[in-house]
């Protein structure tokens, strides 16, 4: 019996036991891939290009960083009230700052991987390398240019830093390369890869997703024009900002040959026919609208976009955050990023007078007095309904319900009295609306406070403003509306004003204006400059602009008596007078200071830099501070 | 030849296999009642032996000496006055004795009344009694709650509690159930020296945070089994995951027979993972020809919340609104009419909503039963359970069930060979209202500050139409299943635990363990849409969205299922060895063991087309979920004890222990340990120089190193790219993406290493009434990841290099136990305190670089305590308008244009007439983590069969800041707490801007607008202190005349109260001193208050 039971303890032990690998401790990892399991695979190399193409930063966008659309001056911020900081903006020094070497290394790492990894032989697979490679190529550009636009001249590192281990890592120190240096490294770059990147179809059309000749052209043209104004404008500051390795700081001289360049580059995407400003929808807001966020082939203004789709669950909540409050779907978010007065403004009737709305007489004694509250719109610049949803229009075919409240005349001392709730969708006495279930409101949050919403980019589908569903709306990087009035600056600031004329008017007469609105003594560089604020608005171009034109400082000057920095509401009402048959029920319009705007936008010396990471400099004696770091 | 007859009390904190490990006497004395029971083959009999409850009864063994003509009698009960058979009662310098038989009567010759009775019994406290003239005594014995021989539970093992020699601390099962907690953790609380608690989140179902010594997490072996330290908590709120912090919570109380905690080098026989401290749980196995009984226990309770903060009232907020306007230089919100319509709150419309009320519900139930049965034959011993445990929350809807099996059972099945299995399965039920956002029990927390007074949950108070308010997402009238949908979480957890054990005839066993444990955790959850209502008082009607516009309520559904699967195994070949050498003890124990742990994650989640069907549709799904972890450990492990006469105690015990995490040439690390004790009081000299004074007096001193595992991640060592990581859509097709790993492959960080050291002193004096312990300690850690830079990698290489062992920090303490025992006439009353105070010191920083001074002084972690939390000081609040313009420190940043009286004035430490960052100065202690001092005091008094004991739990060194909804009036444009609102600086007339200024004790009002008075400052950092009654119960035991006739061996009832109050520095701000959620919107701490009983058949 006793030999027996230790027998089966032994037994028992050993089947325990039985499974006593050595390799217990050596798991597989579910979530790592080998370089031997990429580089052989396009659709990994696909992959690759994927997470790279995602990592390209951006200063606005529609699942990141969107809120910085509320930064600056065409729209306020009517979120959450957490965030309140975004209406007392002293821009700060590190404000817009990057140096992610991350990505750079990561492409250098790929596009020399390439070469050592992929199976050598056929025609195809070195054509697809190849491809790859340019691809890579324009990747890496693009992000050159992000790091030069906010931080001057950086290093330009075009293959892997490999430390060695040896305790001294000063041989992968590299100085930053001059401002101008980095330009021409895009410029070269796109000039050697746009004629083999590929990634356009057998019948000719590219893609809109992917590098392709012509968006290697679209880079190339607004490096150049940034290059070009930066040597111009710089040089006509009181005090340039330079820096004596010239990292910052681009010789007036070198001016002509980028605006040049960028014509050029225009030109050769304008030219090629490849592109059509879209102009497909009769009514001209919304072809504006369609002209942005209209996805797919079919829209032939954008040359390139970042994607979403939501039958694969690639999607964002912009629409959420940002649909308009009397009209989400959801009971959360809503409502962000609204427009300000002073953006309404800035586009002109369509007669070419400028766009101050008419809200009071001309004496100033009385209001103006609208049977419809989109009447005092009327015959404006019709990207403005492209851009903003305004009171008294509406989005996905619902009334957006915007009324601040109503002023009931008192006869006795001849003055309304003004009445606001603070219950959005509420009735007054009369049963009729008192505040919009849209607002405005002065403090109540994810409502608007300037009396407008913002529609560009912001999904017209069902469901799209909840949670479950979310948006796929693209986010457009070059469209060919850029691109035609990247070819007007460039021709204009190179003097070629017949040049410059037949792109800008062609823009303007789609926004509804007649043809050859502009001509050669209307076309200045400021009405060029307001152009692109209202064509572009939100597409992330607006402080990059102002930064290269140099006159961020002069219109963010953080005065609160500069009608530039202060940013305006417009508050409409409706009016109870009975016994007036001409102002009884009609509406009326206030022009106020955005209630939850507190101080005025401040852009100092030191933002047109941003400064460098402190670890940076640590890092490399040989990186030289921005001024007025 | 001076036979002594030794008892073992068989209290059912002996395992059969720990009594064989007592000594040989007491197995000879066991073996001889069972021959008892062979021989008279009698069960239960008065005559006989009686097995029956906890006590071995033996009567009638000596009877025969009855012949001197003075016999005393008596009885003999314990502390709750049951009858105790089986005391051994001598006439002291005779050689007389007696044993109580089973009703605990005794009858005895004594020659004089100076003669001296002795009773003594296993498991009590001798006594000692003057017979004088009495002829009846009643001798009452006390439990020996701290005996010496007391068997607690140690790593691979047991030991006396004489002979332990490193920093252990043992909690039984009845001072565990005392608590009613639902989770283990929460009983643990200021029952044993060394452990700090906090209680962060008390919502249904939730345990207590526990650390050993303010050292981290520790790790949790259950029946010799380790955990995963892997403490993840899952979206939507639950906790779910199979750390053992989790297992151990959700154990069924009764079934803890006991818990260990090993806080010293003892830990270190767990190696790789046990720097943190080791909390060893043993769950009740039965004993060996131990008469079955079965026990019921069980208890109905109502539960308020501790505390919770009271909201402004209508009144309140319509004034501080216009106060706000005024401050600000607004038209005023409301007219002098309307607020003064608000503050009567009588006229319809004008009336407050207490949403403070309408949300918490209460003297809500928690209810729990448990059935057990346990005992033994000669071969076999088993435990039986299973329990219940109900808790519903205050809110409305939200639910916690637990139910929880135990089946323990081990049998001889040849000579030497025992083998047996415990298995262990539990389910969890959690039930939420499925409201919006992500955690289910902040939205109702936040409706409570975040509606409007003034505002109704129903459109004109018609319950059928849901009122659209100002923020229609927190309307509690959706938070119903009906409503606003549901959510159900339901665990379902079941560990196997196989053993084989072989005794050799020689001191040597050998045995195998193998575990097996399989948790599910379903998440099941339904989000309807809901429509929602303004009235229209005009035309009586009820609009469900704007003219033209979409529709109110909320229009987003979603439906999800989520599954956890984790599967852990673990198994164990161990040897003991165990030897008496004269006046040498020696045993040893070596043992190798390996554990891995997969968890399978998927989620499926569709928008589902409407409210009805829960049926999940591929043609609704927008997502699907995937995750997998894994861990994988293996280690050697060994320990050897020695002691000469019980004197000198040494004890060395080491570890070499392997993990997945590190690449294969840096996984195996050694991990040893030493301690030593001596027994000073069994030292003749010693007696001699004390006497009786001291009974026991131990010193002990212990260094162990132990590692942890920080730092990296799974699969760190490898190169290569992550897959997926992030996508893209290139020309209308999904791409999935990967990207290369951010640092090189971390292939020279290895654990940390602790060194954990200690010296501790154990000591019973006056009699065995006071018996105490203390400790001081030091761990020290080294090697915390870091990175080297002085290696200037230039950032333009784009990667980093990996964190290498490079920093040092230390945590230090002492804590300390005392228990005193006595009885006074008939009432016996046992009172303990115990205290820790653990603090972190960080030592050395790898080359700590300073811009400048301040830099050093600000940031500098080298040889400083850890955790300090940085402010201002506030001096004092402006009085006057005058005083601010007068005043010529920049206390604002902007020249004091944005002050008003009541804003606080900040202290200028640096002189430089600004106030700004360089004005920080420490005001506090860590914010949000466990209390650097932790204490506990409980005590129980008897009297006649009549319990009362209290615990009180307290801790202080811990800092609280407030913020959002504490700090900010209108958070979120809501309401405030009423203090905030109410009790603040403000002008008389709210309408006239010359009236005068009122004190308060807040800043004026100003809404949306943020001022300096929120800059962070000792006004808003609170050091929370607090001491609190944990627990307090009363108890009866039902005479056993009275039960006898029942067939009821014992029935006690028992009134029980948790929480009942406390003595703490946050009653002004209304919140339980034990939360960390900076805008106090967390489920805190229950007062809980119940009936119960235990009966034993």
């Amino acid at each position: 019996m006793k030999i027996l039971y230790k027998g089966l303890i032994i037994i028992i032990l050993l089947v325990t036991f039985s499974a006593c690998k050595k390799q217990w401790l050596e798991r597989t990892p579910q979530n790592i891939i080998t370089d031997a399991q990429l580089w052989g695979d396009p659709n990994m190399i696909t992959g690759l290009l994927a997470n790279y193409y995602e990592r390209l930063p951006t200063d606005m966008g529609l699942d990141g960083n969107w809120r910085n659309m509320a930064d600056y001056d065409d729209a306020m911020w009517s979120g959450y009230s957490g965030e309140d900081g975004r209406s007392n903006l002293t821009y700060s020094t590190g404000r817009w700052q990057l140096w992610d070497y991350g990505l750079i290394r990561d492409i250098n790492k790929a596009i020399e991987n390439i070469a050592t990894y992929s199976p050598k032989g056929t025609p195809l697979q070195i054509a697809t390398n190849a491809q790859f490679t340019a691809e890579l190529r324009f990747v890496r550009a693009y992000q050159y240019f992000e790091l030069v636009k906010r931080e001057g001249g950086v290093p330009i590192v075009t293959k892997q830093l490999i430390y060695d281990y040896s305790g001294d890592a000063s041989p992968l120190r590299n100085a930053r390369n001059k401002e101008s240096e980095v330009y021409d490294f895009i410029a070269t770059e796109m000039d050697a890869v746009k004629d083999v990147i590929g990634n356009i179809s057998g019948t000719g059309v590219p893609s809109q997703t992917r590098a392709n000749k012509y968006t290697c052209l679209a880079l190339k043209c607004r490096a150049m024009l940034y290059a070009g104004s930066l040597a111009k404008y710089n040089n006509l500051m009181a005090v340039p900002i330079t820096t004596t390795g010239a990292e910052v700081g681009i010789p007036a001289s070198m001016a002509t040959g980028y605006y040049t360049k960028a014509l050029q580059a225009a030109q050769d995407i304008i030219n090629s026919g490849v592109y059509t400003l879209y102009n497909s929808t009769p009514d001209k807001g919304q072809n504006f609208y369609d002209a942005v966020c209209k996805k797919g082939v079919t829209n032939k203004e954008v040359i390139m976009a970042r994607d979403f789709l939501s039958a694969k669950a690639k999607r964002h909540g912009f629409s959420y955050d940002n649909i308009a409050r009397s009209i989400r779907e959801d009971n959360l978010g809503s409502s962000c990023i609204t427009p300000v007065l002073n953006f309404v403004e800035a586009f002109d009737y369509l007669d070419g007078t400028p766009g101050t709305l008419k809200i009071r007489t001309a004496d100033n004694s009385d209001y103006i007095y609208y049977t419809n509250m989109a009447d005092v719109f009327a015959n404006k610049d019709n990207r403005l309904f492209g851009s903003v949803i305004t009171p008294g229009s509406t989005f996905k075919g619902l009334n957006v319900d915007i009324q601040a409240g109503v002023k009931t005349w008192n006869s006795v001392t001849s003055s309304y009295t003004t009445l606001t709730s603070s219950t959005l969708g509420s009735t007054h006495t009369d049963g009729k609306l008192l505040t919009g279930a849209g607002g405005p409101h002065a403090s109540i949050q994810e409502v608007s406070n300037t009396g407008f919403y913002l529609k560009k980019f912001v999904d017209q589908g069902a469901g799209t403003s909840t949670r479950g569903i979310l948006s796929d709306v693209w986010w457009v990087r070059y469209r060919l509306g850029e691109i035609y009035l990247n070819a007007t600056e460039a021709a204009l600031e190179l003097g070629q004003t017949s040049v410059a004329l037949p792109y800008i008017n062609a823009i303007r007469q789609r926004a509804g204006f007649p043809a050859n609105s502009l001509d050669a003594t209307t076309l200045t560089i400021d009405k060029l400059r307001n152009e692109r604020r209202l064509e572009l608005a939100f597409e992330d171009h607006r402080v990059w602009d102002l930064k290269r034109w140099r006159i961020a400082d002069k219109i963010w000057t953080g005065s609160a008596t500069n009608p530039d920095d202060v940013l305006y509401a417009l508050y409409p009402y409706r009016i109870i007078r009975p016994g007036d048959p001409l102002r009884d029920g009609k509406y009326v319009f206030e022009k106020i200071k955005a209630p939850r705007f507190v101080l005025p936008r401040n852009f100092q010396m030191n933002n047109y830099y941003s400064t460098i990471p402190q670890s940076a400099i640590d890092n490399n004696p040989l990186i030289v501070k921005n001024p007025f770091q | 030849m001076g036979k002594k007859y030794i008892l073992e009390k068989f209290s059912p904190n002996f395992s059969v296999k720990q009594l064989f490990r007592i000594k040989r006497l007491t197995t000879l004395v066991l073996f001889l009642g069972v021959w008892l029971i062979c021989t008279n083959s009698v069960y239960a009999d008065n005559s006989g032996v009686d097995l029956k409850g906890n006590t071995v009864k033996i009567t009638n063994l000596i009877n025969s000496n009855n012949l001197l003509p003075a016999p005393v009698t008596g009885v003999v009960t314990d502390s709750k006055g049951t009858t105790l058979p089986g005391v051994t009662v001598r006439v002291r310098g005779t050689n007389k004795a007696t044993i109580t038989n089973a009703e605990g009567k005794f009858t005895i010759d004594v020659t004089n009344n100076q003669s001296v009775l002795v009773f003594s019994c296993m498991g009590y406290r001798s006594e000692t009694i003057v017979v004088g003239t009495q002829k009846t005594l009643t001798v009452a014995m006390l439990d020996e709650v701290k005996a010496l021989d007391e068997v607690v539970v140690v790593g691979y093992g047991t030991q006396k509690r004489g002979s332990i020699t490193g920093a252990v601390s043992s909690v039984k099962s009845d001072e565990l159930v005392k608590s009613s907690s639902v989770a283990a953790t929460s009983a643990l609380v200021g029952k044993v020296a060394g452990i700090t608690a906090r209680s962060y989140d008390s919502r249904p179902g939730n345990g207590t945070s526990i650390q050993i010594r303010n050292m981290g997490n520790p790790l949790y072996v259950i029946d010799g089994v380790p955990y995963s330290t892997n403490d993840g908590t899952s979206s939507f709120g639950f906790n779910t995951d199979i750390s053992g912090q989790s297992v151990f919570n959700q154990l069924g109380l009764e079934d803890i027979e006991s818990v260990s905690i090993l806080k010293d080098a003892s830990a270190s026989v767990y190696g790789l993972r046990a720097s943190n401290g080791v909390v060893l749980v043993t769950t009740k196995k039965g004993g060996r020809t131990e008469q079955p009984s079965i026990n019921v226990n069980g208890y109905y309770g109502v539960q308020n919340f501790t505390r919770y903060y009271d909201v402004a009232n209508a009144g309140q907020y319509v004034t501080a609104l216009v106060q706000s306007n005024q401050n600000r230089g607004q038209t005023p919100a409301y007219t002098k009419e309307e607020v003064a319509k608000w503050v009567a709150g009588t006229e319809p419309g004008y009336q407050n909503n207490d949403y403070k009320k309408i949300m918490l519900r209460p003297n809500v139930p928690q209810s729990y039963i448990s059935v057990n049965a346990t005992g033994g034959s000669a071969r076999t011993n088993y435990y039986f359970s299973v329990s219940n445990l109900n808790q519903d929350a205050v809110l409305k809807d939200f639910t916690f069930n637990r139910t929880n099996i135990q089946s323990n059972i081990s049998t001889k099945l040849a000579k030497g060979l025992t083998i047996g299995t415990q298995i262990s399965g539990r389910i969890e039920k959690r039930h939420n209202v499925g409201v919006p956002g992500l955690d289910d029990y902040f939205n109702p927390l936040l409706s409570i500050s975040s509606m409007w007074p003034t505002e109704t949950m129903y459109a004109n108070n018609n319950p059928l139409y849901i009122n659209q308010t100002h923020n229609v997402n927190v309307n509690p009238a959706t938070y119903t299943d009906q409503i606003t949908g549901w959510c159900d979480d339901v665990t379902r957890a079941l560990n196997v635990n196989l053993n084989a054990q072989y005794d050799f005839n020689f001191g040597l066993t050998a045995k195998g363990i193998y575990s097996y444990n399989f948790t599910n955790e379903d998440f099941n959850g339904f989000e309807y849409i809901w429509p929602a209502y303004i009235y229209n008082a005009a035309t009586d009607t009820y609009a469900d969205r704007p003219i033209g516009g979409a529709p109110y309520g909320n229009q987003n559904p979603w439906r999800e299922i989520h599954k956890n699967n984790i599967v852990s195994r673990f198994a164990q070949f161990q040897l003991n060895y165990t030897k008496q050498l004269g006046n040498h003890n020696i045993s040893a124990v070596a043992a190798y063991e390996r554990s891995d742990m997969e968890n399978y994650y998927v989620a499926v989640h569709t928008i589902p087309p409407t409210n009805y069907i829960p049926t999940m549709l591929f043609a609704n799904q927008d997502y699907l979920g995937y995750s997998w972890v894994t861990e994988a450990r293996a280690g050697y492990t060994g320990r050897a004890n020695y002691s000469y006469k019980q004197k000198y105690l040494l004890e060395v015990l080491g570890r070499y222990d392997g993990s997945y995490l590190y690449r294969s040439d840096k996984r195996w690390g050694f991990f040893p340990g030493a301690s030593i004790g001596w027994r000073m009081s069994e030292e003749p000299f010693f007696k001699n120089l004390v006497g009786n004074a001291v009974s026991n007096l131990k010193l002990r001193a212990s260094y162990g190193v132990t590692g942890s595992e920080s730092g990296l991640n799974a699969f760190d060592y490898l190169p290569g790219y992550n897959y997926p990581s992030g996508s893209a859509v290139f020309d209308g097709t999904y791409v999935i993406g990967l990207q290369p790993k951010g640092t090189l492959p971390v292939t020279n960080l290895t654990w940390v290493k602790n060194q954990s050291a200690n010296i501790g002193i154990d000591f019973t004096v006056m009699g065995d009434k006071l018996t105490g312990q203390f400790d001081v300690f030091n761990r020290k850690k080294t090697g915390m990841p870091a990175a080297r830079y002085d290696v200037l990698l230039p950032s333009e290489v784009g990667y980093s290099l990996p964190n290498e062992n490079l920093n040092s920090e230390a945590t230090r303490g002492i804590e300390g136990q005392l228990t005193y025992s006595n009885k006074s006439g008939v009432v016996d009353y046992t009172i303990g305190v115990n205290a820790t105070l653990a603090r972190r010191r960080d030592l050395t920083q790898y080359k700590p670089r300073f811009g400048n001074s301040w830099d050093r002084y600000r940031s500098a972690y080298v040889d400083r305590w850890g955790s300090i939390d940085w402010g201002y000081q506030v001096i004092g609040q402006f009085q006057t308008q005058a005083q601010i313009d007068a005043y010529t420190i920049n206390n604002d940043g902007k020249n004091n244009t944005t002050e008003l009286p009541g804003d606080y004035i900040f202290k200028d430490q640096n002189g430089d007439g600004v106030i700004n960052t360089l004005d920080n100065r420490p005001i506090g202690y860590a914010e949000g983590a466990q209390p650097y001092m932790s204490f506990g005091l409980a005590g129980s008094l008897t009297y006649k069969g009549i319990t009362l004991s209290f615990s009180f739990a307290g801790a202080t060194m811990q800092s609280f800041r407030r913020n959002v909804e504490l700090k900010v009036p209108f958070q979120n444009n809501g309401n405030s707490a009423d203090y905030m609102l109410a009790d603040v600086w403000h002008h008389a007339d709210p309408y006239d801007i010359t009236s005068p200024w009122i004190p308060g004790t807040y800043p004026a009002l100003r809404k949306d607008v943020s001022t300096v008075n929120t800059s962070t400052s000792d006004i808003w950092i609170t050091n929370i202190n607090y001491f609190r009654l944990k627990n307090l119960e009363i108890g009866y035991n039902i005479p056993q005349k009275l039960l006898k006739k029942a067939g009821i061996s014992k029935l006690r009832v028992y009134a029980n109260g948790s929480n009942l109050f406390s003595f703490d520095n946050m009653k002004k701000i209304g919140i339980d001193p034990e939360i960390a959620s900076q805008g106090g919107l967390i489920y805190p701490q229950q007062s809980l208050i119940n009936i119960g009983f235990n009966l034993s058949l």
